[in-house]
Order: structure tokens, then sequence, then C-alpha cells
């Protein structure tokens, strides 16, 4: 049986862990055997501690043993994206910048996933400071997608995606800014959730664009990510976006075979690969077959989201990535003279390519003369998008779109394109400009590549997708399916 | 909208040392960017910002002490620390 706890469920892990035939200690022995065999080729890690794993696996077995275990995800490891905070663990953001910290400190999430028993287990690859769409820019090493190895994961979550699809680990956490949850789990044939703008903490988690970045659950199923998504959502007062206890109520899932699905008007047109639009087509008919409302909506402003984005986004991270300055941590040059001078060349050695890109941009949109052009200017389109999604949900309960235009490109193949790069979010980053939750479902094939539908709801209704999500994976077993390595 | 700009001044703001064919490449990057920016030029949008916001972030929380990670903790993640202090270049000159 060992051999294929890899390719398990984080539920069935659990009711196995439940009823006794299986330990914490052995499925982590498992998992470490299957990371030894193929992180190598997939780079999904960036770290993995294997004597803190186990010593937490037994520490686990021991509560489970005493009466005490502490829920579903008592005994279960959870691999983390390089951008949360463990104590006690590297933070490094896969950037030269932060390499080797080691963080003082638990984030939000890392506490409840201690407090519900779960296994905190090593470090996911991502984009440079979750910068990018295809985990190419991470200053540590090269993650490829189990799928096709020589192709990209996605990002900026691919390691993320990559481990899960891998079979390294049954949930992973990511951060989504404008699809860094959602296009990895497309990419990868696995489930990423971006939540609602305020459901889960983001103390801990280094900042990228703080009116945007959410956590978000990752999984091999919509069950495993409903799972965590569970464990990860509630108040915390160090985050003050984060909704107070009495803000945080779900929208009741209803009957998922009663839903209302909106398809936004030409979204399956230009630019939308032929076998993406049929697997997202086929997902439309399998919705209509069940009893579900299918109609067509507007949102007009649909093209002004990717450069609403880009301006929003490199705004707040040239002011947020200005906390590096070579002083209180991260990389100081040795080259330092002047205090100008160390910081400025801390940070021209510590940053990659793709992030002085952003952080120019960014400083150019928020410059004197410009800002009104640039910054104001992108607030306005922001409120336009939001205000029209919110009132396409208020005639559906979802919108169905393809989650990514095309399937998985070649390593390095848009490399030295940023723009067509950042076209790859078109679809995922009006949910982040509006503050909605939304997922990313496997939904079939283009080849041998993984293709996956994206759902956006309403505020609050995470229940609705991840029941519509269920719905659809009954029927078509892609949780089932594992990439051959 | 998409106006040329000095990558000699964007760098010195945003503290970044950048090689000669590092301004050419993102010279070239962000004016072909900036163009994909014109759509917003062109846009009919709203007067004012402020449904731009998702959540409500006026409300600031109490101004109440909580733990900290101590002197210790942040020594050990600084890049340069003598005597339980973070140590920097000389900020100010001898003669001043």
């Amino acid at each position: 049986m060992a051999d294929a706890l890899h390719t398990l469920s984080a539920a069935e892990l659990g009711r196995r862990l439940a009823a006794g035939t299986l330990t914490s200690r052995a499925l982590c022995e498992a998992l470490i055997v299957r990371y030894q065999a193929v992180n190598d080729k997939v780079g999904a890690f960036t770290h993995l501690d294997q004597a803190d794993v186990l010593a937490q696996a037994d520490a686990s077995d021991a509560r489970r043993k005493a009466g005490q275990g502490r829920g579903p995800l008592e005994g279960i490891p959870v691999a983390i994206k390089d951008n949360i905070a463990v104590k006690g663990q590297p933070l490094t953001c896969s950037s030269k910048m932060l390499a080797p910290l080691v963080s003082p400190y638990d984030s939000h999430v890392a506490e409840r996933l201690r407090a519900a028993g779960a296994i905190l287990y090593g470090r996911l690859n991502m984009d440079e400071f979750a910068m990018g769409s295809s985990t190419e820019n991470s200053a540590l090493r090269k993650t490829f997608n189990p799928w096709d190895l020589a192709r990209i994961p996605g990002g900026s979550s691919g390691g993320s995606a990559a481990a899960l699809a891998a079979g390294l680990v049954p949930l992973s956490l990511g951060s989504d800014t404008g699809g860094s949850i959602r296009q990895p789990a497309s990419h990868c044939g696995v489930v990423g959730l971006k939540p609602t703008y305020g459901l889960i903490s983001r103390f801990g988690l280094v900042a990228f664009a703080s009116s945007l970045d959410q956590i978000g659950p990752m999984a091999r199923s919509v069950e495993d990510c409903e799972l965590l998504l569970n464990a990860l959502a509630s108040a915390d007062a160090r985050d003050m976006t984060c909704f107070g206890p009495s803000d945080r109520a779900l929208t009741p899932a209803g009957d998922a075979k009663q839903l209302r699905i909106g398809i936004p008007k030409g979204f399956l047109g230009k630019g939308v690969a032929p076998e993406v639009a049929a697997a997202v087509n086929a997902a439309v008919e399998f919705y209509r077959a069940q009893g579900c409302a299918i109609s067509e909506v507007e949102l007009p402003s649909a093209d002004l989201a990717v450069p609403t984005y880009y301006v929003v986004a490199t705004a707040e991270a040239s002011s947020n990535l200005g906390r590096y300055d070579g002083v209180r941590y991260g990389h100081r040059s040795a080259t330092a003279g002047t205090p100008v001078e160390m910081m400025t060349a801390s940070r021209s050695e510590g940053f990659g390519p793709e992030v002085k890109r952003r952080i120019l941009l960014g400083t150019f949109v928020l410059s004197a003369g410009y800002a009104d052009a640039y910054y104001v200017r992108a607030l306005r389109a922001r409120a336009k998008i939001r205000a029209e999604y919110l009132a396409a949900l208020a005639g559906v309960d979802v919108l169905l779109t393809p989650t990514v235009p095309t399937p998985a490109f070649k390593v390095g193949e848009k490399a030295s394109d940023p723009l067509q790069l950042y076209l790859e979010d078109i679809f995922t980053i009006p949910a982040n400009l509006a503050g909605l939750p939304a997922i990313s479902v496997p939904c079939g094939k283009s080849g041998h590549l993984p293709v996956g539908f994206h759902l956006v709801g309403a505020p609050l209704s995470e229940s609705k997708l991840l029941a519509a999500g269920r719905l659809f994976e009954a029927a078509h077993g892609y949780a089932d399916q594992q990439a051959a390595l | 909208m998409a106006e040329g700009f000095d990558i000699d001044h964007l760098a010195k703001l945003a503290r970044l040392s950048l090689t000669a064919e590092e301004k050419a490449l993102y010279s070239s990057q962000l004016s072909q960017i900036l163009g994909h920016f014109q759509a917003l030029a062109n846009a009919d949008l709203p007067a004012t910002i402020d449904d731009a916001r998702v959540v409500d972030e006026a409300a600031l929380r109490s101004d109440e002490p909580g733990p900290v990670l101590g002197a210790e903790a942040v020594t050990r993640i600084a890049p340069a620390s003598r005597d339980g202090q973070i140590s920097v270049p000389r900020v100010v000159d001898d003669e001043s």
C-alpha cells in the first residue's frame, strides 16, 4: 500500500488515519520516498526538512493515540509556497534578495494549520516575489510541468501546483494576486481556489500588491480544496482587511444543479485555443444537462482588466518592495559605501529581471506628472470592472470561462516577451480586481496537457463554487488522474 | 498617454543601478507595455475611485501593544549586527 499513498486524496488519507490503518509517520515516509524519486525532475520543492517532517508526524500520531486529534487535517502534510512564513523554515520568495532567510515567526495560516494538526511540509518554488506566470522567474531553481517536463507549470504558484500533480503532497498553499493559484492549477490539472478578498488573513504573507493578494488552497480534488479552505478561513486582527467574525459567513451552496451560470460574451473567442474552448464548452453543456440555467452576460470593460491590473499591481509592488534596502533583513551588498549606495547596490544585486521591470513600471505610473494618467485612471477602471462583475453576478450565481486561454507553453517560449506572459492572466485578473472568489477545476485535455475551467462568484460564495466543482468532478473523475513520472 | 520616460530618473527613484544593456532592454519593454496601457486613456471611466476598494479599510484597529519578535530574533536575521543592534554604513560624516 505504501507506494500508492502519494496518489490518494487528503480526504481518503484522513479516513485511513482516523481508522488507524495508517499513521502520519508512514504517510510522511512514503511521501519522502516520492520526493527523493521525483522532485529533482519536477523541481517543485526548494526545501524539505525531512527530520522536522517526521518529528511533526510523530507528534501527530501521539496526539491521535491520546485521543487528542485536532480534526480532518490531523497528520496530513500541507506544502507551502515560499512567500508564506513558517517559523524556523526558509522564507525566500525564490529570490536572492531573501535567501537564505529563515522566518522567525508563523503566518496566520501556518498557525491555523498547526492548530488543525497538519504537517507543515516543505517550501514550494515560485516566481520571484510572486511576479510571473511560469515559475521561470525563480532565482532558486526551475520547476517543470509534471504532465510534460519540457513545459512550464504556470505561476507564480508553480511549485504548489506541480507538487500536487507529481504526487509529492496531497495539499498545498498558494497565493494569488492576478491568477497565481488558478493559472498553475489549470496548467497542472489540479484544483485551485482564490478566496474572497478578506476571507483568509495575509498576516505572514510577503506582500506583493496588497489590494489584490490572497492566500488560497490547492489540491487534486475539489473536496480536498474545501477541506483546506475550512481550516484556513478565520478572523485575524493582524490583517486589517481580514473580515471580522460577524462578517464572514459564506453564502449557502444550495443545489448545484439549480445554479444559474453566466457565460461572458466573447470570452471563448479570440485568443482561446480550440481545444481549450472545446473542453470548456463541454463543461457548459454538462451543467446545462444537469439542469443549470445557462445564459450569456455582458462584461463590456473586460478588455481593460489586464492594463488596469498591471498598473495597480506594479504601483503597489514598487511601494511594498521598497522595504528591501539591505538594512534589516535580506541581501546586503558587500560593495557598500554610503547608505544610499548600499541600498542601491543591495537591491540591484538581490532582485531579478522581472522584479526590477515591475518596480520600474510601478515607479513610473506613480511618478509626478504620470500618476493621474496611469494610476488614478487604473483605479477608476477597477471601479468600473468591479461594478460590472457585481451587476452580472446579481443575475447569475457564477460566471464560467476558461482559466487560461492556452495550455502550458514550453519552457523559455515566452521568456523574452513580458507582455505575452501578462496576457496569460486575462481571465483570472478580474476576480482579483473585484475582490471576488474564483476557482479553477480540471475539465479535460488539450493533447496531453490539462485544461481547466474557471468559476467566479459573488463575495463569500465559495460554497457555491465548490459545489459546482464537486458536481463536475464527480461525473468526470479528473481528480483521479496522475501525471506519469 | 504612453509618453517617453527617463530610465535613469526612474532607476534613481527606484534605487536600482542598471547596466547599459538593462537600460536598453527595460526601456524597450516598458514602452511596449505602456503602449498596451493606452486602452485606459481611451476608456470611458467613472469620475471617482470610491468603488475601487473591495473592502472597507477605513477603520483602524485600536492602538494596543501586542507581541513583538524581540531584539535577538530581529538581529539574527539582520545582514549585520553588533551588541544587539543592527549595524549600517556610517550615515553622518566625521566633519559634520
